[in-house]
Parts: C-alpha cells; structure tokens; sequence
C-alpha cells in the first residue's frame, strides 16, 4: 500500500510538471488577465474595450513578426533582421508611393492615390521577400550559423533604410489613402443591433491581420507538410537530412516566411504612422519577438514550438506593459520587468528534460 | 571490493531496478548480460554516481556509501567508460587525462598547468594501456579506439579500482577487440575488477570470470563462463527458449540486377567498390571498421560526392544528390545511426513513419487519419511495442526505435534497401524480429544490402557477402562452404593469400572511370 501511494504522489507530481511545462503560458495568460480584469483597482478601465483593443492593436506588429520568428526557431534558426526588415520594407513602400505621386513635368500625376500606395505595398512586401531570401541563402548556401547571418541583416538592413531616408524621417505623400489602412477598422456589429446609446464593435485592419496570420502560422505549422518538415529540421537536421526531406529548401521557406512577416508588419506601423523613421521603427523589434516567442513554450533549440503560445507570449508582454503603464512605472524600469519575466517562463517551461 | 545489496530504482513509467544484489571481487572482470531495458545502464549509472538508488545499499571494502555525483563514485575508486566517449575533442590528450586534476606548478599558489609534467606521466599512462599515443596530439585526431584507451588512461590516472565498461567493443574492430582483451586481463591480473557490460555474448563468454544477467531489473542468476554456452546465456536473458535466430534461407531468385554498383570512389575512405543485388536477394557488406562501408553506401545514396563510378538502378544509370533522390528512384538507406540519424526521438510513431513519404498523404496538408492508418499498420506488420501513438518515441526501446526507422522507408515503397547495421545495440528477441524481417522484404522482392560488423549474422542471412578492405573489395563470398567467419575475416584483415585457402573470388572487372562531363550532366536541380 505504502508503494501504492508513493507511486500515486510522484505521478501526480509528475502530472503537474507536464501540465505547467506544457501549458504554464496559458496558466500565466489567464491569471494575469483574470488579475487585471477584476482583482486589480485599474481592473475597470482594464477590461473596457476601447483598452483591450488598444492592447491588441498596438501589440499586433509585434504579433506578427513573432509568429514569423516561432517558424523559424522551430527550423533551428533565429532572425535577428526583423526590425530592420521591417524600416527597409516601410521606407521602400514610402519612396515607391511619393514616387508615383510626384507630378511629372505637366504637372499632372500619373497615378491615382490608392494605386500608388497598392504599388507601395507590393514594393514594400518585395523587399521582404529578397530580405528573406537574402537571409535563407547565406543560412543554407553559405553555411553560415543563423546568429551570424542575421546580425549582418540586422546592421546592413538599417543602414540602407538610413541611407535612403538621409538617416531622418520619410514622409508619405499619401493624404489619406495609407493612413486609412493604418487606423481604419471594420463593424463587426453595427450599433444598431445592440441597441439605443450602445457603440459599434469594431476591429482595426490591424487586429483582423494579425489574428488570420496567427490562424495560417498555427495551421501551417501543426497541419501542414511543411510543418512538419520545418519541425524534422529543427529537431535534428542529420536526421531530416537522411530522411529525405530538402532541408535547404525547407530552412530557406522559414527565413523568406519571417522576412515576409516582418515586411508586413513594417507597413502596418508605417501606415499608421504615415511616415518612416529611419533609425526608429522596429528597432529592438527582434528581442521582443524572440522573447514572445520563448515565452509561449518555444524551444530555443528547434523542434519543438507552437503559434498559439506565441500569441499569448505577446499577449503577456502588453499586459504587463499595460500595468506598468497603469501603474505608473517609470518607462527606464519596464525592460528589468520584461527581463524577469523571460527569465521566469524559461525556468518554468524548462521542465525534467534540462 | 564493490558491492551492492537491494538496489532498487524506479522512474516515472518503469521500475528499472527491483531489488538487486550483486558483488564485485578484486581483479575479476564480471559481466553483466540483459536484454534492453533490463536494468544494466542504470546499475551502473547508480555505481557511478550519476543516478541515487531509491532503494539499497552500495559497499565499498564493506563500508556502506552513497554516491552523490560521479566525482564522491570516482573517490571511491570507481570510473565508468561510456558507450559514447566523454572526452574534450579539441583538447590534448594529456589535457584530457589529467582533466580537472591538473598537476601544477609551486609558482601564483599553483595556478599553472605543470604541462611537462603531466605529459610525462600521461605517456607512461598510455605505456601502460598499451597505446603508443603523443599525448600531445588533440583527441579529435584520434581513432575511436585510441579515444578508448585514453579514457581507459584516464581512469587509471584516477586510480581507479573498479573500472564499468560499458559496450566497449561496439565501435571497435576484431583485431582492437583483441587488444582491448589483454588489456582487461592485465588491469585484471593486476587488481582492478572489471565490471563488462555487452551485448556480444561470444565476447562476455570469451574474457569474463563470471557473468550476471538481469532480466526486468532482477537478477536472474550469476553464471561462471564454463557452466553455459552462449545459446544458454541468451535463453536466460530472453526468459525463454530460443529456437532458430535465422530464418531459413530461400535461395534468389534469378533476375535482372536491382542495383549495380561499379567502381564508386568517394571521400576519405570508398577507392573501388563494386557490387551488384538483384531483386530477392539479401547480400551483405563486411569488413573492419574504416574499410569504407557506411561510406560507400552514403556515396551511392548521395550523401557523398561521388568522384568515380558509376551506379545504375534497374540498369538506369543515376546520379543521387540527396536520399530525396534516391528515394525517388526507390532506392533507400537505413543508417547505422539509429538516434543520431535514422529517427526523430522527440517526433511520435506517426511522424515518424511518414516522414520521408509524407507527400503520399497529401501535397500542403498530409490526411491525419490516413497517417494514423498506415502507422498502425506498420506498427502491426513489424510488431512494433508503442504503447502510445502520439507520444515521442524517446522512451522507446532501442529495436522498437529502430523498426519504427525501417517502417519509415518502407513507407517509401523502395524496391532497393541499405540496411546499415541494423541490429546493433538492440536485444535478442528485436534481432531476431529483425532477421525476420529482412527475409520478409527479400521474398517480397526487395534487393537487400545489409551492412554489419557481425559476422554470424551476415552469415546467417545473407545470399552473397561482399568483403571490403582499406575502401576495396577483397572478395566476394557465396555458398554454404565460403561463408565462414573464417573465410570473412581473411578477407577483411588481409591475409587472404593464405595457401589454406583459394584465392579470393576476381572483383568484377571495373569499367574505366566515366569523363567528368558524364556525371556533371546528370546533375539533379
């Protein structure tokens, strides 16, 4: 009997291990959540609308690169361009637009204001696309170490969106067109349905982005062949190799995937700012997706991951943010707080196997 | 004298130790036989320190201690040599010996390395462990069996009394199996007990004094090597009778080759292998660890550039890049190494098997059921134990891993397959299930090249066994009254001018090296 209870007690240890190893980032989510929701005395301005939507909306560039990042980790990567993908696809987009708004010598503009920013967005998602590229080749056809490639993306990405910007601002010559896209948003339940004196539900562009990103990433990455196959990779190459998967090409996916991402995420914060600042959009960018993406479970070593807690890795970090900001926490302190937190969901979801 | 009384060791899903008692007598090599997962490992990870017992005692001299880290076993005089070696490839030899108890120099309250010193005492050291190794080359220069013999060193350096080896011979060849053999005896003769651990039953029987075998993490009886012949000792730790361990052999049918391998060279160690398998026949590769081997079946697989030779699939002549292309033309390579290479371990049963078909189940999104179907399936026709579909396949046993790896290009539907050592460090009751197998494929009409360093399995299985030499064929062997170990051995070590013997079967005459033009045409994209 004695030998029966013991057995019973390291299970249900073990059992309570497993569950916070695996699912401790929802565990985090919800308290954190429930706590600002309804303990907390800011819990009313918390959990009205307007605020978590702000919350969402603000975080969803960052939710978006992360997403990319949780790819690539899980390949066995790391990309630490992101931010500058992200300034070089937005002042690559402004300069195509300005562009084609410039009036040509009978000062008649060629181009109608929306077309010019579709032709913006294209160019802007292109060079995300070559950013990618750039990156996936020197990983698999150069042989070089993820870290190292990226780091040279990192410094030379920012340096050509400070080249071409005059190391300043860029201004969009768009009045109106790009800065809707940026803060527009759509009714999702007219006002009239809820009744006298109610407001609309509405969600930004920006929130409706992220949301289908994180569908696709989580679908791709849990149903998909290539899911699969990125997860063979970065559980153990020799092994993906040998078993007839093209790992080059399958590493290579993961990098032009995240570039994509970042340049996605890039124009949404150009838009909603219609303008570029050469040295300051998406910068640190990558050390906020890398710790979103750690902190939803993803393992640093590749081979094991997920979108879902990616997303909520985000989700923490605005909460947090949102206290500290509630709170009146001076702005120099917000990045020990971050730290510790990282550090704190690294420890937890570590689990037996270290 | 080591001794351990009531050992008892349970992990989360297993008891891997249920009451074990067991002694170790000065200068006596005791082996110590089971089936996987029988408890060996963890035993001896217990006497080394790295696991504690939940349970029992361990004494050394009769005094009762506990181990808490390899360092308070290594006190004790206790030092375990891994499976896979534990040594810092980019550091010296003598730097590895005398890793962590550095002698040093009087001078800045000892903080200098005394290197001369050190090197001095570590060349007397590998005096004698019989290895005339500079102890200032860097470990990686090493072969895996001088990397041995310097962990062998390195205990001694430590002045061990108790020396666990633990699958010492598994990467080892027969001519440094024999020398590892007197060394044992000498350590032996001088005092230090020798705990043995193997799965190579004719070398337990061969060096040990006495030999203990664990079945479920009991023991099942301590045996002396005259009382039992091998086929005893492996009944005791299968728990059965065993009956034939080979299955009949059926002879080949005649056909058309399968797979023609004609005159390949590949770096470092493939100069001149040819070789042909047809469809329904089982041939195998032998020779000494370094003849070429794994390297040759890698250069036909194309995961090594091919610079001479030429290879043809059903009498096409191609020109792998990747096993994606060889897999392609159904052609397909079980590795040697099950863990490093052949298997995901943190990847489940599913996964595993469609990995490299996973297309057959769908272009973008694989069809989860029909996954979960043709696992099942695979699962049932090898008699894979995997108790759980969806959990990673780590906490299977070594064979059931490694038919899960076969299940995998099985899977791809190939009509050649290279199995590379198939059966190493996996029990009896899987090998045999293996053998079985194999036969199996061959009868479906499968071309089978098994790679494996032991002989009597090659013997037992094989149709034709192919010699190789120093990265050459030696000979080829066929029929009853050729396959011999004998007959192997000669070949593989070179002493096959031997007038005991006829000379050895002509290679087939190679054509002259393709031009270079030829094979830069057949570049895949």
């Amino acid at each position: 009997m004695m030998v029966a209870a013991e057995t019973l007690a390291v299970s249900h240890a073990h059992r309570v291990a497993t569950f916070l190893e695996r699912h401790g980032v929802l565990v985090a989510f919800a308290a954190l959540f429930l706590w600002n929701a309804v303990v907390a005395d800011t819990a009313e301005i918390f959990r009205n609308p307007e605020n978590l939507r702000n919350i969402i909306n603000q975080n969803a560039t960052t939710g978006i690169v992360a997403i990319g990042m949780t790819l690539v980790i899980v390949a066995g990567g790391i990309d630490l361009s992101v931010g500058s993908i992200m300034a070089l696809a937005g002042a690559v987009a402004l300069l195509t637009v300005n562009y084609l708004l410039t009036a040509g010598e009978d000062g008649v503009v060629a181009w109608s204001e929306a077309f010019a920013v579709m032709a913006g967005v294209g160019t802007g998602l292109a060079t995300g696309l070559a950013c990618g590229l750039m990156n996936g080749f020197l990983v698999t056809v150069g042989r070089l170490p993820a870290f190292i490639a990226t780091l040279g993306g990192l410094s030379a990405y920012r340096s050509i969106t400070l080249a071409l910007a005059d190391g300043g601002e860029i201004r969009s010559a768009s009045a109106s067109v790009l800065s809707a896209m940026g803060r527009g948003s759509v009714t999702l339940v007219p006002a009239s349905v809820l009744g006298p004196e109610a407001r609309p539900i509405t969600v930004t562009w920006n929130i409706l982005l992220f949301i289908a990103i994180a569908i696709i990433g989580h679908i791709l990455l849990t149903r998909s062949r290539f899911g699969r196959h990125v997860i063979a990779v970065g559980g153990n190459e020799t092994a993906a190799r040998y078993s007839a998967i093209a790992v080059n090409r399958v590493r290579l996916a993961t990098f032009v995937i995240v570039g994509l991402c970042s340049a996605i995420a890039g124009l949404m914060a150009t838009a909603r700012m219609n303008s570029v600042s050469s040295s300051q959009l998406g910068s640190f960018m990558e050390l906020d997706a890398i710790a979103a993406v750690v902190i939803g479970g993803t393992s640093m070593a590749g081979g094991r991951g997920r979108v879902w807690g990616t997303v909520l890795g985000v989700m923490i970090l605005a909460i947090i943010n949102n206290m500290l900001v509630f709170a009146e926490v001076s702005p120099y302190w917000h990045g020990s707080v971050k730290g510790v937190i990282i550090i704190l969901a690294v420890l937890i979801q570590r689990g037996r196997r270290a | 004298m080591l001794e351990v009384r009531g050992i008892e060791k349970s992990f989360p899903a297993t008891k891997a130790l249920d009451g074990v008692s067991l002694r170790f007598g000065k200068g006596e090599v005791h082996g110590l036989v089971g089936e996987n997962g029988a408890g060996k490992s963890t035993l001896m990870k217990i006497l080394a320190g790295i696991y504690l017992p939940d349970a029992g005692t361990i004494l050394v001299d009769d005094k009762p201690r506990v181990f808490r880290s390899v360092s308070e076993a290594g006190a004790c005089g206790i030092a375990m040599i891994h499976q896979e070696l534990n040594l810092v490839g980019a550091l010296s030899v003598a730097e590895n010996i005398f890793l962590g108890r550095e002698p040093r120099r009087p001078l800045w309250s000892g903080r200098l390395v005394d290197r001369r010193l050190m090197e001095r005492n570590a060349a007397s050291l590998l005096v004698n462990v019989g290895a005339g190794i500079d102890p200032t080359r860097l470990v990686e220069s090493l072969s895996v069996a001088e990397q041995q013999l310097v962990e062998i060193a390195k205990a001694l350096a430590s002045n061990a009394r108790f020396l666990i080896m633990d699958e010492p011979t598994a990467v080892l060849s027969e001519r440094e199996t024999r020398s590892l053999f007197s060394l044992i005896r000498r350590l032996a003769a001088n005092g230090v007990a020798i705990v043995y651990i193997s799965h190579l039953l004719p070398e337990v029987l061969a060096i040990c004094k006495r030999i203990s075998i664990l079945r479920d993490g009991r023991l099942v009886e301590t045996v002396s090597p005259q009382d039992v012949s091998e086929r005893k000792l492996a009944e005791l730790m299968v728990g059965r009778e065993l009956t034939h361990v080979f299955p009949e052999k059926r002879p080949a049918p005649d056909a058309a080759p399968a797979l023609e391998v004609q005159g390949i060279a590949a770096a470092p160690n493939v100069l001149d292998v040819s070789f042909s398998v047809r469809p329904g026949e089982i041939i195998g590769l032998a020779g000494l660890v370094g003849s070429g081997r794994t390297e040759a079946a890698e250069a036909i697989i194309g995961l090594r550039r091919r610079v001479r030779g030429t290879v043809r699939v059903f009498n096409t002549l191609v020109d792998f890049r990747s096993p994606r292309d060889a897999l392609a033309a159904r052609v397909a390579y079980v590795s040697e190494d099950r863990k490093g290479r052949g298997v995901h371990l943190d990847m489940n049963c599913i996964e595993n098997t469609t990995l490299a078909h996973l297309s057959a189940y769908g272009a973008v999104f694989p069809s989860r059921s029909r996954e979960r179907r043709a696992a099942r399936g695979w699962i049932e026709r090898l008699a894979i134990r995997c108790p759980d579909l969806l959990a990673p396949i780590r906490t299977l046993s070594g064979g059931n891993q490694q038919k899960l790896a076969v299940a995998k290009w099985l899977d791809g539907k190939p009509s050649i397959i290279i199995l590379d050592e198939p059966t190493r460090g996996i029990d009896l009751g899987a090998k045999r299930e293996m053998y079985r197998l194999i036969v199996d494929l061959a009868e479906a009409g499968l071309a089978c090249v098994v790679i494996s360093s032991e002989l009597p399995e090659l013997i037992g299985l094989c149709h034709r066994i192919v010699v190789l030499r120093q990265g050459r064929v030696a000979g080829e062997l066929a029929g009853a009254d050729e396959l011999t170990e004998q007959r192997i051995m000669y070949l593989s070590a070179g002493v096959d001018r031997s007038p005991r013997f006829p000379p050895p079967t002509p290679t087939p005459p190679t054509s002259p090296p393709p031009s270079s033009n030829e094979s830069q045409q057949r570049k895949s994209a």
